[in-house]
């Protein structure tokens, strides 16, 4: 297992390092001009402004030497500041992220609850009206395009009926809980603010259920035909032919053995997730990565698309290092592999 | 048996907590955030600094209003004519000399007598801080105190733009004791732009209470001030919202109480409870047409400009600017000093006479717009498709390149586009900032237009800039805005509306070029 561990770990630390050369590669590449994006007019014609601009940033240096200072520079904890905050871009993503990934988990969790219970009802009924529903359903979540479904809950559920709060993470009333984890909810537990953790709770509903519904209806799909293919199985049969039926044989032996497919759509999900969220984290003014990304690459911000870039690459591999890992655990003849 | 209780506890569990939720999304702590003594303002933010003197961009200019006071000010919309803010000025008769008075017994945040020290270290920051954005509106402004309540600031140069200049809020005067204790100076060395995001310095009639580039800035009442504004709100938030539907549901079902950023069709359809305040803004949208023989081909002739200038039906494009946009009467936009009363009318005898003077044979004009950047509500998109097809009416051919911005801005200030729709605006308050469309000038220069190839142009704007009456100047740049209209390479088209939506009891809003809108000058009914 310790070698497994290691192979995998490697692997991991490679692909990071690709990932810092093509963030680095393609954010130079855009075209247009990132001192006019930053400056703006007024300032970018005024030469002594301009001069001072590139030295401070080192955008008067090769492209090679830019990419090594941006290396050594990550090696020590700088990602730069980014041309529109005028912020570092850690400081930036630090408050970005936390906030994502809340909404994320939030979404995970629904999508999985959701999406496992559907798909394996519809297997269970196969062929049958509700296997039919869950199906058309499932469709509908996968095909709906997430911004506009965003705005029209955000209409519903705000506006028309009440239920649910205004935009952002937090009611402009409140202030946010004192930073431990970035993410209100735990953080407001873990300062023991009751009120600020149900509004931030109330805050988390319509996005979560927005980005669940996609998930929801991949999980859904996958679900079924795992759990298909599972039933179809010699073990499952000798179950049966011995009399297991209900939640024992659903849970004990059908979701299990449909683990491993599940455990690689969910962590692909999840990834997902956390650099999909642009759409709607706009229509809900959710300060996370997606915002984040979204603002950066329109106004030419190359550190702070780098720093997406990057956080995004980390965030993948690391969940698909988690995921492997899992195989390992579930499955030893992966580790063998 | 156990199985069953367990699954019925789990499902109260879940309905009670999805109840106490519920009761969280509709009452938050105190309400609902619309307490009379605070407001919320949700715009899409520009913002990277909570320090004056290195800001730059439009909430940056907001939040500074509110927190920091000018030597002068503009009352509500007017922007015509410059009032004392925290001084009173004089010039000399070359308007080369301006000497402010401060106003007595104005005090900082901190309580601390406003002094001309104050006023001498702030606006000699922002001049030596080379690095800030903010720093070319001191280019060629020389400080010097008087005496403590007196600061005299001179040009080499005739400068009746320094009276506006003097209200961009990048001059605002700081506490220059707290600031240089926070590591403040008069050179790029100056670190004190770190404290600026967490405290503000200054006299404004709010104070900073908290400050995040990406969400919010809240500010609550400077209990020292000693100003002429009479604040109603004690307690201010300025949310980011980026998406202009999301700020009018925000609007609409009372989550916020101002939204600074709609469309005119968005204030359109607003319902009851809502007012709209829709003014032309101070940004002209336009055509240019470059007159580089190197960069073009048939629009380097100015008889094609003409013919391009007459063809256009102005009604039929200002269609798709909704509230508060007018048709642009020249590069000046309504509201400025020398701005023609009166726009292009279409003219298609005048359009057919001057196209084929212009030698041009029927090829193909490529029109270059940035279309991921609506300017006052209106998409260049389909701005170009209407130009595209009354141009074709005219005879002229039109195929469209549309690109994002920040790509075709780096073509446009670079000179390299022969026939694209841009759009300008002010950095401060004052007609000045329309020299640039002179031949030779920034502007210009960017159309291809050298001073040599029309000097009248050039002696006019040189006419302006150097004026020393206000009658002598708003001739000037009547007759500047004039030469353009009938001889540049630009076609203006589009002033777009501003409009910003309050709750009903809110009163008081006026647009700002720069600023907005002053917050402070919000009042509840």
């Amino acid at each position: 297992m310790a070698g497994y561990l290691l192979r995998r770990l490697g692997m991991s630390i490679l692909l990071l390092f690709g990932v810092t050369i093509v963030t680095f590669t393609l954010a130079n590449l855009v075209p247009g001009n990132p001192i006019v994006a930053a400056l703006g007019e007024g300032a970018a014609s005024n030469p002594a402004t301009v001069e001072a601009y590139i030295e401070k940033h080192g955008l008067d240096q090769p492209l090679p030497v830019q990419y090594l200072n941006y290396l050594v520079n990550l090696f020590q904890g700088d990602m730069g500041v980014s041309l529109r905050t005028g912020q570092p871009v850690a400081s930036d993503l630090a408050k970005a992220v936390p906030a994502t990934i809340e909404v994320a988990i939030g979404a995970i969790i629904v999508s999985l609850a959701v999406g496992v219970a559907l798909g394996a009802l519809a297997a269970y009924r196969r062929g049958k009206m509700s296997d039919q529903v869950v199906r058309v359903v499932s469709l509908l979540g996968l095909s709906i395009p997430t911004f506009w479904m965003a705005l029209v809950a955000f209409n519903i559920f705000f506006l028309q009926l009440g239920i649910a709060p205004g935009s952002g993470r937090l009611s402009p009333i409140l202030a946010p809980p004192p930073t431990v984890t970035g993410l209100y909810t735990v953080d407001a537990l873990l300062a023991g603010q009751w009120v600020t953790f149900m509004d931030a709770m109330a805050h988390l509903m319509l996005p979560v259920f927005v980005l669940s519904l996609f998930t929801i209806g991949l999980l859904t799909r996958f679900v079924r035909t795992s759990v298909l293919e599972v039933l179809d199985a010699d073990y499952i049969r000798a179950g049966r032919a011995k009399g297991l039926t209900g939640p024992r044989m659903l849970f004990g032996y059908t979701l299990r053995g449909a683990s491993l497919p599940i455990l690689t759509i969910v962590g692909l999900a999840f990834g997902s997730l956390l650099s999909g969220t642009v759409l709607v984290e706009a229509v809900f003014a959710w300060p996370g990565l997606g915002s984040y990304a979204y603002n950066s690459a329109t106004s030419l911000d190359l550190p702070g698309v780098m720093g997406v870039g990057l956080v995004v690459g980390v965030i993948y591999l690391g969940i698909n290092f988690a995921v492997d890992i899992l195989y390992g655990v579930l499955d030893p003849r992966v580790r063998l592999a | 048996m156990r199985t069953k209780i367990r699954y019925v506890a789990s499902a109260i569990g879940l309905s009670a907590s999805l109840v106490l939720v519920g009761c969280a999304a509709t009452a938050p702590e105190g309400g609902s955030g619309s307490a009379p003594s605070s407001i919320v303002i949700d715009t899409a933010f520009t913002l990277e600094t909570g320090d004056p003197g290195r800001n730059y961009v439009p909430t940056g200019y907001m939040v500074s209003k509110a927190l920091y006071e000018t030597l002068l000010d503009f009352a509500g919309s007017d922007e015509s004519t410059p009032i004392p803010g925290l001084a009173s000025y004089e010039q000399n008769d070359d308007a080369t000399v301006f000497t402010f008075t401060l106003a007595d017994g104005r005090v900082f945040s901190d309580g601390t007598p406003i002094t001309a020290d104050d006023v001498v270290f702030s606006l000699n920051r922002v001049k030596g801080m080379t690095e800030s954005k903010a720093n070319f509106l001191m280019e060629g402004i020389e400080v010097k105190k008087v005496d403590d309540k007196t600061v005299e600031l001179s040009t080499a140069t005739p400068s009746l733009k320094l009276p506006a200049l003097m209200t961009n809020p990048s001059l605002a005067i700081l506490n220059s004791k707290l600031v240089i204790e926070n590591g403040g100076t008069t050179d790029n060395s100056d670190a004190a732009e770190k404290f600026l995001n967490t405290t503000s310095a200054g006299s404004g009639p709010y104070v900073l209470d908290s400050l995040d580039f990406e969400s919010q800035v809240v500010l609550t009442e400077n209990e020292k001030y000693n100003g002429e504004e009479d604040i109603d709100f004690t307690r201010v938030v300025i949310r980011s919202v980026s998406e202009s539907a999301t700020q009018k549901m925000n609007l609409e079902g009372g989550d916020s109480q101002v939204a600074v950023d709609l469309s005119g069709d968005q204030v359109a359809g607003l319902g009851d409870g809502v007012n709209v305040f829709s003014t032309p803004s101070a940004q002209t949208i336009f055509l240019l047409l470059n007159q580089s023989a190197d960069v073009a081909g048939v629009t380097a002739n100015p008889e094609f400009a003409s013919a391009v200038r007459y063809a256009l039906d102005y009604p039929a494009l200002l269609e798709l600017a909704g509230a508060g946009s007018e048709q642009a009467t020249g590069v000046i936009p309504p509201s400025f000093l020398g701005a023609l009363t009166d726009g292009v009318e279409q003219d298609l005898a005048a359009s057919k006479a001057a196209l084929a003077a212009s030698g041009y044979a029927g090829e193909t004009i490529t029109l270059e717009y940035p279309n991921d950047y609506p300017v006052g509500g209106v998409s260049f998109t389909p701005l170009a498709e209407r130009v595209q097809s009354q141009l074709a009416d005219a005879g002229i051919t039109v195929e469209l390149a549309p690109a994002p911005f920040t790509t075709q801005i780096d073509e446009y200030v670079n000179g390299r586009e022969a026939f694209s729709i841009w759009f300008w605006g002010p950095d401060y308050a004052d007609s000045a900032n329309f020299l640039p469309f002179a031949a030779g000038a920034k502007v210009g220069l960017r159309a291809g237009w050298t001073a040599e190839q029309d000097p009248a142009v050039v002696d006019l704007a040189a006419a302006a800039e150097n004026a020393t009456s206000m009658d002598e100047r708003e001739g000037a740049f009547s007759a500047f805005a004039s030469a353009l209209q009938e001889q540049g390479p630009f076609v203006p088209l589009i002033v777009p509306g501003s409009n910003i939506a309050t709750a009903d009891y809110i009163d008081g809003v006026a647009y700002n070029s720069t600023w907005t809108m002053d917050i402070a000058e919000l009042q509840s009914k």
